[in-house]
């Protein structure tokens, strides 16, 4: 794979937070305003190109046993870094994202990335894949961020953008604004992914996480196989329409 | 055995490699960090007190531990106020964190949120300038320190009486720790 394909893939066709879906926590929490958003994006991109790289470095030098802990290690490390780095000469963002600062640690696209990606990958790809990702990420919480911040408190960047005749929606940058966000954004991504794959004359499937047919939630309870057996299923499979 | 041992060892390297450059970025960050906690309280202290060109702290009960640090702002003949922080429990959204300033004759100068959790839209909007002045200036220890909606005199934002309740309380609580430490440091003079 070429370095502008890998690079491009985190920025839209594998967009971390609009078509893996990982990393929500920090996506749906932190982004109540662009500066938020921008900041949290900006540390976990360091750390995803940091862990990218020294994953990638070791990746013959980690045993597979213990690879895992080691990249458990190598992120926690970092995100400390970022941490303290960000205590000492970003003051005040660094108390407006407080808590999630250390939760970079647990977000599952550094992890994944690594497992996915850097332990099997030069370093050059690395680098190259955990920019695009991180940029991606960025990008998606920066719009997140952007589309509740305009709403919710009728500024952008801190400048008004509506005048003073306009009642800030609440609930925007409460937490439900960013689950309501965040799906009217999917769907937007689904259907522009659609109209793309229709003029292509391809038959558009979601991505596996977005598509309720393949979803588990419903089906809890019942162990795997019985899934694939279950009448259900098998109902579900001849109504799914076929692929033009 | 043996790949245990491997193992381990690569794990142990990779740690101590880890605690290493984590112990150097802190030895470059711990400076910076301090004084911008020191530069964040000293910019606190300033919004509550009168203008003043020197600052001095004071516990008054030193050695206590649970002792108040208050900052007492002079200009070049004498005091013109003091400050301290006082915290409540009883915020929507966890503890919250004010610094108070009063001036000489005990009243409120001004009031700043250093730390709280909140809702933002709601009773986050209690951290502006204008409303805390508007609210807290020139009330003090006699006054009745509970929000309008309880039968007292302190304003509160429509839809976030609880912060205003809170923000009253670590006022009120700071005032009396105040009085009584003062109180007791000039009784034993």
């Amino acid at each position: 794979m070429s370095y502008s394909q890998t690079f491009s893939r985190g920025l839209w066709k594998d967009n971390p937070i609009f078509r893996l879906l990982l990393g929500l926590c920090p996506t749906l929490a932190v982004t109540t305003s662009v500066e938020n958003g921008l900041g949290m994006g900006l540390a976990s991109t360091f750390v995803l190109l940091c862990s990218n790289t020294i994953v990638s470095l070791l990746r013959n030098f980690i045993p597979k046993k213990v690879r895992i802990p080691a990249y458990i290690v190598v992120i926690a490390s970092f995100v400390t870094i970022v941490d303290l780095v960000m205590h000492a000469y970003f003051f005040e963002l660094h108390k407006s994202l407080g808590l999630f600062i250390p939760l970079i640690v647990v977000n599952c696209i550094i992890l994944g990335r690594a497992e996915a990606f850097a332990s099997r990958n030069t370093v050059g790809l690395s680098v190259v894949d955990g920019l695009g990702m991180g940029l991606g990420f960025t990008l998606g919480l920066a719009v997140l961020g952007g589309v509740r911040e305009i709403f919710g408190a009728g500024t952008l960047l801190g400048f008004p953008v509506f005048g003073d005749g306009y009642p800030p929606a609440l609930v925007m940058i409460l937490p439900p604004g960013a689950f309501l966000t965040l799906g009217l954004l999917l769907a937007g991504m689904n259907k522009l992914e659609e109209k793309r794959a229709i003029r292509a004359g391809e038959a558009y499937r979601p991505p596996r996480e977005m598509d309720c047919g393949s979803c588990v939630l419903c089906n809890l309870g019942e162990n795997l196989r019985d899934m694939e057996d279950s009448p259900r299923a098998a109902a579900k499979k001849e109504e799914s329409p076929a692929p033009e | 055995m043996k790949e245990m041992l491997n193992l381990a060892f690569k794990l142990a390297l990779i740690c101590a490699v880890a605690a290493a450059a984590l112990a150097q970025v802190d030895g470059f960050t711990r400076e910076p960090i301090r004084q911008a906690e020191a530069r964040a309280q000293r910019e606190a202290v300033e919004a509550v007190l009168p203008a003043f060109a020197r600052l001095a702290t004071d516990t008054l009960r030193a050695g206590l531990a649970d002792q108040a640090i208050y900052f007492t702002g002079s200009d070049s003949v004498q005091a013109v106020g003091t400050a301290f922080t006082a915290v409540s429990g009883l915020g929507y959204s966890g503890e919250i964190e004010v610094m108070v300033g009063l001036d000489t004759n005990g009243r409120v100068n001004g009031v700043r949120i250093l730390r709280h959790a909140e809702t933002p839209g709601l009773g986050a909007n209690y951290a502006a300038a204008d409303v805390l002045d508007a609210f807290y200036k020139g009330k003090g220890p006699g006054d009745d320190w509970k929000v309008t909606k309880d039968g007292g005199q302190v304003d509160a934002i429509t839809g976030a009486t609880v912060t205003g309740r809170a923000i009253c309380d670590a006022i009120e609580k700071g005032l009396d720790q105040w009085s009584s430490d003062r109180g007791s440091a000039g009784g034993s003079k």
